[in-house]
C-alpha cells in the first residue's frame, strides 16, 4: 500500500507515467474483487468484464440522462452490477462444476451485445462521449479537481482500492468469510456443517460484483468516454485473472500487487516488443504460472512462514 | 408481413446450420465427456484450422477440401503438444486449474493470430461452393450442402469409433474409471492424451468449414467456445448424437430470431435457452445425469 501512495512522487507526478497507473490501480482493485469470488470462495469468473461494463454504462446513464449526481450514480452503479449477478449466479450456482464459469464468460458477451444494440440507451457501437467527470471536493484547505488533475485522479482511485480492500479483508474474516473459505475446501463437507452453500457463493458474487461495477463507474468518469468495446473490453476479464495467478490466489493483497506488477511490465515491455499482439504474454504467463507456480508471487512466501511457524 | 416461405427458408438454413453447429462443438463435447476437461481454447484450435485453410488457399490455390487434412493435422498438432507439455502436468488436479490454464491457451493463440495475420475477417471464397441449389422452391448453396454432409459424417464416424473399436472402448472405460481402467491394463495417460488430441483435430477440420459458410477471425474462437459448450449442455453430456439434436434447435432457434426480430438478438437466443436449460434440466436433453 505505501509504494502505491509512492508511485506518484517517484514518477515526479508525470502526467503521462501516472496516467498509465490510473488504469492499472483500477485493475488492483478489480482484482481483489475478482479474488473475492476466486481465490476466497474458489468460483472462478471469466467475465467479469460483464460488470465493470454495467457499472460504467450504469453511472454514465444515470449521469447524463437523469442529471444524478456522480457520486451517487457510482453507488447506484455498484448496486446494479450486484443485482444483475444475481441473475446469472441464482441458476448456475445451484449446479456443480464450471457451469457458472461457462455462463458468465456467455453474460459478458451478451451484455456486450446488448451494450451495441440498445442504441435509444447507450448510443451503440458510436460510444457515449463527454461523459461529466467528478465534480470538484473541498476538503478543508484541500480543493479536489478531477476534471484536469490526473494526480488526483490518481489518489481517489488508489483511495477506493483501499477501501475495497478493507471491505474483503473482514468480509474475509467474517462468518461469510469463514463459510466461503468452507465452500472453496469441499462444498459437501461445508453443506454438512451447515454452511448455506448457495447463498455463501451468491454473496461473494455479489460483494465482488459490487466492487467491480463501482470501479467501473469510476472509470467512465475518469476516462469520459465509452463504447461497448472499451467497457466490455475482455481485457477486464483477463487480467484480473492474470493479476490474481501471478500475485497469489491464497492471498488478499496478492491479486492487487500482481496486477500492478503485470501492467507495468506490458506497458514498459511487452508493448514495445509486439505492438499489436502484446495480450499475448497474458496467456502465455497464466498457463505457466498455473503449471509451475499454482501460489503465485506472495503466496509462496506466506506458505512458508506458515509453514515455519507449524514447526 | 413475414412469408410463410420466408419461415421455410430460414427454418431449413437454420436446419443446416445447426448440422454444422454440431460438427463445430464435438471436439469440446468429446473432450469434456471423456476426460471432463473444459477446453476454452476449443475455439481458437478451430480458428487456427480455419487460416491454415485459408492461406493454402491464398498462397497456394490449394483447394479448402484438400486443405481439411492439413488444417485437422495442425489443430491436432497444437493440441496435442499443449496437452503433452502442460496439461499433463496437472491433469489429477482441481477442475479449475485446467479450466484456467486452457483460458490462458484461448488468450495466447487469440492474441497470437492477431499478431501474425492482423484482425481482419476472413472469408474461405470458392465459387462453386456458392452456386445455388433450388429444392421446392427453398435455396441453398453446394457449400452449404458439403458442410451439412461432413458433419453427419464426422459425428457419426466418432461415435461409431467410440461404440464399435478397441481404443473406443478404452476411451469409454477410462473416462467411466480412470483407476480402473489402469488397473485393467489400459495406458490412461495415452487414452488422454489421444482423447485430447482428437479433440484438437476434429475442431481443426471444423475452421475451414466455419470459414467457408461465413467467416473467421482471431476472436471469432470465443464465440465457439460458448456456442459448443451450450449445445454440449443442451445435449447432455457425453451424448454425442445428441449434439445434432441440440445443434438444429439451436441454429433453427437462431434463424428464426434472425427472422423475427433482429439480426443482433441472434446470440441472446443462444444465452436465453442456456440459462432455461440449466434452470429447468441441467442435464440435458439426452444426458443421464451428471
Amino acid at each position: 500500500m505505501g509504494i502505491v501512495l509512492a508511485i506518484p512522487f517517484m514518477l515526479s507526478f508525470d502526467p503521462y507515467y501516472i496516467s498509465i497507473f490510473i488504469p492499472a490501480i483500477i485493475l488492483g482493485a478489480v482484482s481483489i474483487a475478482w479474488n473475492l469470488l476466486a481465490g476466497i470462495c474458489g468460483q472462478v469468473s471469466f467475465g467479469h468484464a460483464a460488470f465493470f461494463g454495467i457499472g460504467a454504462y450504469a453511472s454514465a446513464i444515470l449521469v447524463m440522462k437523469a442529471d444524478w449526481s456522480p457520486y451517487f450514480a457510482i453507488l447506484a452503479a455498484g448496486l446494479c452490477g450486484a443485482l444483475s449477478s444475481l441473475i446469472i449466479g441464482l441458476p448456475a450456482f445451484r449446479l456443480r462444476g464450471a457451469y457458472f464459469a461457462l455462463l458468465i464468460l456467455g453474460f459478458a458477451e451478451v451484455m456486450k451485445l446488448l451494450a451495441m444494440n440498445l442504441t435509444w440507451l447507450t448510443e451503440g457501437s458510436q460510444g457515449i462521449f463527454n461523459i461529466p467527470s467528478l465534480p470538484p471536493i473541498q476538503l478543508g484547505g484541500l480543493n479536489l479537481e478531477f476534471f484536469i488533475s490526473r494526480t488526483t485522479n490518481y489518489y481517489v482511485a488508489s483511495f477506493l482500492m483501499f477501501v475495497i480492500y478493507l471491505a474483503v479483508y473482514f468480509l474475509r474474516w467474517s462468518n461469510t468469510g469463514l463459510a466461503m473459505a468452507a465452500v472453496h475446501g469441499n462444498e459437501d463437507t461445508a453443506a454438512g456443517i451447515g454452511v448455506p452453500v448457495v447463498r455463501t457463493k451468491a454473496i461473494a458474487l455479489a460483494v465482488s460484483a459490487l466492487c467491480t461495477s463501482m470501479m467501473g463507474a469510476f472509470y467512465a468518469h475518469y476516462i469520459r468516454f465509452l463504447s461497448p468495446d472499451s467497457a466490455f473490453d475482455a481485457y477486464w476479464s483477463v487480467m484480473p485473472i492474470v493479476g490474481s495467478l501471478f500475485g497469489g490466489m491464497t492471498t488478499i493483497i496478492g491479486p492487487m500487487a500482481g496486477a500492478l506488477v503485470i501492467t507495468s511490465v506490458d506497458e514498459f515491455l511487452f508493448k514495445r516488443l509486439f505492438e499489436t499482439g502484446h495480450k499475448m504474454f497474458f496467456g502465455l504467463l497464466l498457463v505457466l504460472v498455473i503449471v509451475w507456480a499454482p501460489s503465485g508471487l506472495l503466496g509462496n512466501r506466506i506458505r512458508k512462514t506458515a509453514h515455519g511457524a507449524e514447526e | 408481413m413475414i412469408s410463410l416461405a420466408s419461415i421455410a427458408q430460414s427454418f431449413l438454413s437454420g436446419l443446416a446450420e445447426g448440422v454444422d453447429y454440431s460438427l463445430y462443438c464435438l471436439g469440446l463435447a468429446f473432450v469434456f465427456g471423456i476426460m471432463r476437461i473444459i477446453n476454452l481454447a476449443h475455439g481458437e484450435f478451430l480458428v487456427l484450422g480455419g487460416y491454415v485453410a485459408y492461406w493454402l488457399l491464398v498462397i497456394w490455390g490449394v483447394n479448402p477440401i484438400l486443405a481439411m487434412p492439413v488444417a485437422a493435422a495442425t489443430a491436432g498438432g497444437t493440441a496435442f503438444l499443449s496437452y503433452r507439455i502442460f496439461l499433463q502436468r496437472i491433469r489429477t488436479t482441481s477442475d479449475l486449474n485446467t479450466l484456467i490454464l486452457t483460458f490462458g491457451l484461448s488468450v495466447f493463440l487469440a492474441n497470437l493470430f492477431i499478431e501474425c495475420w492482423t484482425a481482419d475477417i476472413r472469408n474461405i471464397g470458392v465459387d462453386w461452393l456458392e452456386h445455388p441449389v433450388a429444392l421446392y422452391g427453398i435455396y441453398m448453396s453446394v457449400g452449404e450442402i458439403f458442410t451439412l454432409v461432413i458433419s453427419l459424417v464426422a459425428v457419426f464416424s466418432l461415435h461409431f469409433f467410440l461404440t464399435r473399436s478397441k481404443t473406443g472402448l478404452a476411451i469409454r472405460v477410462t473416462a467411466i474409471d480412470r483407476d480402473a481402467a489402469g488397473l485393467a491394463g489400459i495406458n490412461v495417460n495415452r487414452v488422454d492424451l489421444m482423447a485430447f488430441s482428437i479433440g484438437g483435430v476434429l475442431a481443426g477440420l471444423s475452421g475451414p468449414l466455419l470459414g467457408m459458410v461465413s467467416h473467421i477471425s482471431p476472436g471469432a474462437g470465443l464465440a465457439v467456445t460458448i456456442k459448443a459448450f451450450i449445445l454440449t449442455v443442451l445435449a447432455g453430456v457425453g451424448s454425442l448424437l445428441g449434439l445434432v439434436v441440440a445443434g438444429m434447435i439451436l441454429g433453427v432457434g437462431e434463424a428464426l430470431t434472425v427472422t423475427f426480430t433482429n439480426a443482433s438478438y441472434r446470440e441472446l437466443f443462444g444465452f436465453t435457452l442456456f440459462l432455461m436449460i440449466l434452470l429447468i434440466r441441467p442435464r440435458g436433453l439426452f444426458g443421464k445425469g451428471l
